[in-house]
């Protein structure tokens, strides 16, 4: 028989991946220029394990998919009108910065408490996600600070894929060094796993899914709790753009044999 | 002629439907302004519906708005607007809410003279510009530019708002949505309407079910018959999980069909269900969509030490050719909204609007305040320039229109966000009284309470002074802005008259265009050359015919291209059909001008093998200009033309427009 | 007084990696600037007296081991146990670890345990005003940031390839022992092994010299109106075969998989580079078809020479960015290429 799964993932929201991006100076540290203005989309990675959240609770009855969310209220009610659409999930809301300076542990405390707060969350069902990096601090601790905080030591990063096997126990792929993948068998829950990109295609937007939603994604954002994010005992001396402007040779008018011919010495150098 | 994969459905396809009392497609400022001012009236105070939503009862109506764009404010335009309407609908609108807003402050119109010589002016705009230069001792002219010393009263904007219309949906998308009585839903675009009453060739006779007939290119398909007393029912989104071509793929997930007892069509000037109404129920006599423009801006950042002051609106005409007018508008924060726009007057087969913007920012008075400044976000879009003359039918059983695609834009004051948040709002009114009365949403019903309300309205009154005012232009740059001056000053009672001719029409060929500067055999082998290589004719041409290249900064004067990336940040989803559609590729083969591939926005349309052009779904913004700036007519339908704009994803990824 | 902990991780081979060198010069960068700082070294493995041994000259202090055959392989609970008992002993409050994916998977959870933080991407590590601060990014390489704590301990997880690897010399080491119980619940998961990619896969190889990043334009309509798919995977794997180069994609040529359109089979989403890829570090890079920020600037912040084929030659992205911009059609210039690599 198969376990009804408690999935709860973890997914902040960042700029839209495209946006450009400049570190300005603000009076509680630094922050991006124009942050509120950017348009936000939900963390890549964080996404794919909102979709195999998804995925695994349609294949296992009875499962659910709580999404817990940190983010300044007014941006979180906008991507979810972009997210709500493609797969069930209940949201639980933190209303806070998205910003990517802000500090893993303090995150991990904020998210850890609010996922303890969701009620009748049952460990040996749970199933802690999120990305294993996020586009915005890009740190890649936040989630093993949730784990820690929840007891849950046996977890995963860059998981690309997992299969539950029948006698319950799951199968994980994570990603290591050299394109290689190590594989993992865990006997079950509670496990925590840091998704990188998975196997999934982005799930089609369906607005029968958005519209059950939604019911829940307003009241939850107006319940949620404000939560600041003071940055103790960490400095930032300075945050710069990359500086590095090269001169570029631009070779217009030379035929392709040319080019090659100075690729290949190039390569060879 | 279509392919295959267009076949609205086979029918087969088992399609999921979902109810809903009203549903809204696009949210552009007119829906906003009826989500606006309906969602602050479907519930008490205590929280119980003011009415009962019939499919769902106990509950307030259910009200879905499904935008195109993949968030809302994505790929909507910076404006200068006296705000009325907003300020009707938000009395306590504090500006420092919305990034970007500021009052308006200083306002120029400028007429610029032609610093280069490259621009094609009448004998009678040379003669001026003469005189200009001769009298420039006496005469507010500075950087080849004169200050107009008086504007009248109704092109100005005093006590009104510079707003980034990106920011301001956005904010307003929040305002709407917090109440928690609506759901707009971004990345989801409408394919068309839903009719009833409608027959199909397969059934052959009237439909019991729901059929819909038309593609949204307005060309009926195949199967169409006919239709009587034809009832709007709610609408059908876009297919996803399909090919280029429409065919079913991985992942096949057919558009849901969303019933709805009203259907509020507010998608603009070449949105699809505004296209299929136009085509199923024609326009009113006398009415035509024949004027159109294509506006294209930045935002910039402008240089630290810069003059101008937020809320400073310049607006101007003259150049880069005497037919295009330009705008700047100072945001907050030395930001600063600006661009051209380039009208279906404009009797140029290679009217690129991309090219054309360079030239105008380059123009001396205009770069003294840009040079040094950096490419934030950029964008473009088809404006209806018809105006009232353009309005279809506002109302039938089951939808209304509002905004700029049911003809609101006022084309004498230049301005269109105003009136379409009205008409949302007038029409918001008229549906809480007929949900209120439990009437239904019939065309009877509709215009006693809507129609009603918008006629009684300033944008009626004001939209009537406006209706002929831009007439002249049909004869003339210059005879064109007297008219406008006629009709204004004297409220409408005078105008310069002239027939707006189809888009089509209008277009000379390459060679006649260029005749006298360029000798044909010339321009023939210059445009042939650039479409072997796969790209657009107008850069070779403009600068063999004078224009200067492009000093490229890598800042502010970026390739075409790049503006895509920089600045739109233009991307699209996979899985979704190709919305351009060349529908007679035989009068491709035949066309000289390809005024398509030279006037798109995104270089998505690039010359094609044996002359139809390729279509390239990623680089597209959906500003629409392929609609109309054609040259050939559509077989069916002398007012059309023969390329399909349909509804699809993707394009702008930028809230800052 | 900081003590400043390099924590290692042994490879299969008992030896320690390039990488743990790497780290180690970053810990003795911050002992020899930190006035009054000790170093001391952390080890874990099936048996890490090799990898000490192998590392003994250096100024260490102590050395200590956590070792079994249950260190042998990668698994969260495990590491996480040893770690913090490492940690412990050697009362460290700096612990600077090679950025691997085992301690990338575990340390920051070991931080939470220990009331510590955590920064991982760390660049580079510096003494300023008589403390410690390091250089990481954030935003996925998209700026970079000098910062401090005050915080202990304080794990820093250096980037593999951003430091010179410590040269010091092998001898003899004292490892002291430090014993660890792992209780039921740490032995829930079980490494099974490792899954290599295929032989003839092609992907991100960190040893490779040259990163070759094929865009979109490849799978696009060519001058002719026509979409060359067959001749332009031929053309990449046969650049491939004879470079051993890294192949990194841009996102848009990795996604057209879903738009029905031909695609290039041998590309996933491991091959992508930039902002939701990664963002790997080679001596060379060469551009092909691309046009965007994401190959440009994301995916080539750590490409030390970059060349670009591009046939618009004002692309704003390759401009400022690549030394050598040909403005040319990839197809032709990379046949070529391979032509004259055939001939050796």
């Amino acid at each position: 028989m198969s376990t009804a799964y408690q999935i709860v993932v973890c997914a902040g929201i960042v700029p839209d991946p495209l946006q450009t991006l400049e570190p300005v100076a603000s009076p509680t540290g630094p922050a991006l220029k124009n942050e509120m203005m950017l348009p936000a989309v939900l963390d890549p990675w964080a996404s794919h394990a909102l979709y195999e959240a998804a995925n695994l609770a349609k294949n296992a009855p009875g499962s659910k998919v709580w999404l817990v969310s940190l983010g300044p209220k007014a941006k979180l009610q906008q991507v979810m009108m972009t997210v709500a659409q493609r797969v069930p999930f209940e949201l639980v809301a933190l209303d806070g910065p998205a910003s990517g300076f802000t500090e893993a542990a303090e995150v991990a405390a904020a998210l850890a408490e609010v996922i303890q707060t969701i009620p009748g969350l049952d460990r040996s069902r749970l199933l802690v996600f999120g990305g294993w990096e996020s586009a915005s601090r890009g740190a890649g601790a936040t989630m093993q600070m949730v784990g820690e905080r929840l007891g849950i030591v046996d977890q995963f990063q860059g998981v690309d894929e997992l299969k539950v096997n029948p006698d319950g126990s799951l199968d994980i792929l994570e990603r290591i060094e050299g394109g290689k993948h190590q594989v993992s068998k865990c006997v079950g829950p509670p496990a925590l796993l840091g998704w990188a990109t998975g196997n999934l295609p982005e799930p089609k937007n369906n607005p029968q899914v958005g519209m059950t939603n939604m019911r829940a994604v307003m009241p939850a954002l107006q319940k949620a709790k404000a939560v600041k994010l003071a940055g103790e005992g960490l400095t930032f001396a300075s945050v710069t753009l990359p500086k590095q402007m090269r001169e570029t040779k631009v070779v217009k008018d030379k035929l392709p044999d040319e080019i090659a011919a100075e690729i290949v010495e190039w390569i060879k150098k | 002629m279509i392919e295959p994969g267009f076949q609205t459905d086979a029918p087969t396809i088992e399609r999921p439907r979902m109810d809903a009392d009203i549903v809204c497609v696009g949210f552009g400022p007119a829906t906003a302004g009826f989500l606006t001012t309906l969602s602050k009236q479907l519930t008490n105070a205590d929280g119980t519906p003011v009415v009962e939503s019939a499919v769902m009862p106990g509950l307030p109506p259910q009200v879905l708005c499904y935008e195109r764009a993949d968030d809302i404010g994505f790929g909507v335009s910076g404006v200068v607007t006296k705000a009325r309407a907003l300020r009707e609908s938000f009395p306590e609108l504090d500006k420092a809410d919305i990034p970007m807003a500021a009052p308006v402050s200083v306002e120029k119109v400028l007429y610029l003279l032609d610093p280069i010589g490259a621009s094609r002016r009448s004998t009678l705009l040379k003669l001026a510009d003469e005189m200009i230069q001769a009298f420039k001792w006496a005469l507010p002219v500075e950087d080849h530019a004169l200050k107009l010393p008086w504007t009248p009263d109704f092109l100005h904007k005093h006590g009104g708002m510079v707003l980034s219309m990106g920011q301001f949906m956005q904010w307003v998308g929040a305002q709407v949505q917090s109440t928690g009585t609506v759901q707009i839903w971004p990345g989801t675009p409408v394919k068309e309407a839903l009719l009833e009453n409608c027959v199909t060739s397969a059934s052959n006779s009237v439909a019991a079910d729901v059929s819909p007939l038309y593609l949204n290119s307005g060309k009926p398909e195949p199967t169409h018959v006919g239709c009587y007393k034809p009832r709007v029912v709610g609408v059908r989104l876009l297919d996803q999980g399909v090919t280029k071509s429409g065919a079913p793929a991985d992942g096949f997930s057919p558009g849901m069909d969303i019933h709805a007892a009203l259907t509020v069509v507010g998608d603009g000037p070449v949105g699809p269900v505004g296209q299929q109404l136009d085509e199923l129920f024609g326009l009113p006599p006398d009415h035509h969509t024949r004027d159109w423009a294509v506006g294209m801006k930045f935002v910039v950042d402008l240089p630290a030490d810069t003059p101008l002051k937020p809320g400073t609106v310049l607006h101007t005409f003259g150049y880069p050719e005497p037919e295009i007018f330009g705008f700047l508008y100072v945001h907050p924060d030395r930001v600063a909204s600006l661009g051209i726009f380039v009208p279906s007057w404009f009797d140029s087969p290679v009217r690129t609007t991309y090219r054309y913007l360079q030239h105008w920012m380059l123009h001396p008075y205009l770069w003294r305040y840009l040079k040094g400044g950096k490419l934030r976000s950029w964008g473009a879009k088809t404006l209806g320039e018809s105006g009232r003359r353009g309005e279809p039918h506002l109302v039938g059983d089951g939808y209304a229109r509002i905004g700029e695609g049911s003809g609101s834009t006022n084309v004498l004051t230049g301005s269109g966000v105003d009136e379409a948040w009205a008409t949302g709002a007038q029409l918001a009114e008229a549906v809480l009284e007929l949900l209120k009365a439990r009437k239904p949403f019939t065309k009877e019903n509709l215009e006693a309470t809507y129609v009603q309300r918008r006629r009684a309205s300033w944008v009626e009154s004001e939209a009537r002074v406006a209706e002929q005012s831009r007439d002249g232009f049909q004869r003339g740059v210059v005879t064109g802005m007297v008219g406008m001056a006629l009709a204004g000053l004297s409220g409408g009672r005078l105008a310069i008259p002239g027939k707006p001719l189809r888009p089509w029409e209008r277009i000379p060929s390459l060679e006649d265009y260029f005749r006298g500067r360029i000798p044909p055999d010339e321009v023939r082998a210059i445009r042939d050359d650039c479409y072997a290589r796969g790209v657009s004719a107008h850069a070779a041409l403009m600068e063999r015919a004078g224009w200067p290249t492009i000093p490229y900064d890598g800042q502010l004067l970026v390739s075409h291209q790049d503006a895509l990336l920089l600045g739109g940040k233009v991307q699209a989803p996979p899985g979704y059909a190709d919305h351009v559609v060349f529908l007679y590729p035989e009068l491709c083969q035949k066309c000289g001008t390809k005024l398509c591939v030279e006037v798109c926005s995104g270089q998505a349309i690039t010359p094609g093998e044996n002359g139809v052009p390729n279509f390239d779904r990623e680089k597209c913004v959906h500003c629409g200009a392929c609609l109309w700036n054609c040259a050939s007519a559509s077989p069916e339908n002398p007012e059309r033309m023969a390329v399909a704009f349909r509804a699809g994803t993707g394009g702008l990824h930028s809230a800052e427009n | 007084m900081e003590t400043v902990l390099l924590i290692a991780h042994t490879e299969a081979d008992g030896v320690l990696a390039r990488s743990a060198r790497e780290a180690l010069h970053a810990a003795r960068m911050l002992n020899k600037t930190l006035a009054g700082s000790n170093l001391v070294v952390g080890l874990v493995g099936e048996n890490v007296q090799a990898a000490a041994d192998s590392i003994a000259a250096c100024p260490a202090t102590r050395y200590f081991g956590v070792t079994g055959a249950e260190f042998t392989q990668a698994r969260y609970a495990t590491d996480a146990t040893a770690a913090e008992a490492i940690c412990r002993a050697a009362q460290a409050t700096i612990i600077v670890a090679p950025a691997t994916s085992r301690w990338n998977r575990v340390l920051p959870g070991v931080a939470q345990r220990l009331g510590g933080r955590v920064d991982t991407h760390v660049t580079d590590v510096a003494e300023v005003g008589g403390q410690p601060a390091i250089n990481r990014w954030y935003y996925r390489q998209r700026m970079e940031a000098t910062i401090s704590r005050t915080q202990r301990p304080w794990f820093m997880l250096i980037d593999p390839g951003s430091q010179p690897a410590c040269e010091c010399g092998a001898g003899t080491a004292s490892v002291e022992m430090v014993t660890v119980s792992l209780p039921e619940a740490c032995k829930r998961t079980t490494v099974v092994g490792v899954r290599e990619p295929k032989a003839d896969a092609q992907t991100i190889r960190p040893d490779a010299q040259l990163l070759f990043v094929t865009g979109a334009g490849w799978t696009k309509k060519q001058a002719d109106g026509h979409t060359h798919v067959p001749e332009a995977e031929k053309i990449i794997l046969e650049f491939l075969k004879h470079t051993r180069a890294s192949l990194g994609s841009s996102k848009s040529l990795v996604d057209l998989g879903g738009e029905g359109q031909a695609v290039l089979p041998f590309l996933s989403h491991l091959n992508q580079i930039g902002q939701t890829g990664s963002t790997p570090r080679h001596p060379k890079g060469l551009s092909t078809c691309c046009h965007g920020e994401e190959p440009h600037t994301v995916g080539w912040r750590f490409i030390a020479e970059r060349r670009a084929i591009s046939l618009d030659p004002n692309c704003g992205w390759a401009r400022g960015k690549a030394d050598v911009l040909y403005v040319a059609d990839a197809f032709k210039v990379m046949a070529k290429v391979n032509e004259l690599l055939t001939k050796g």
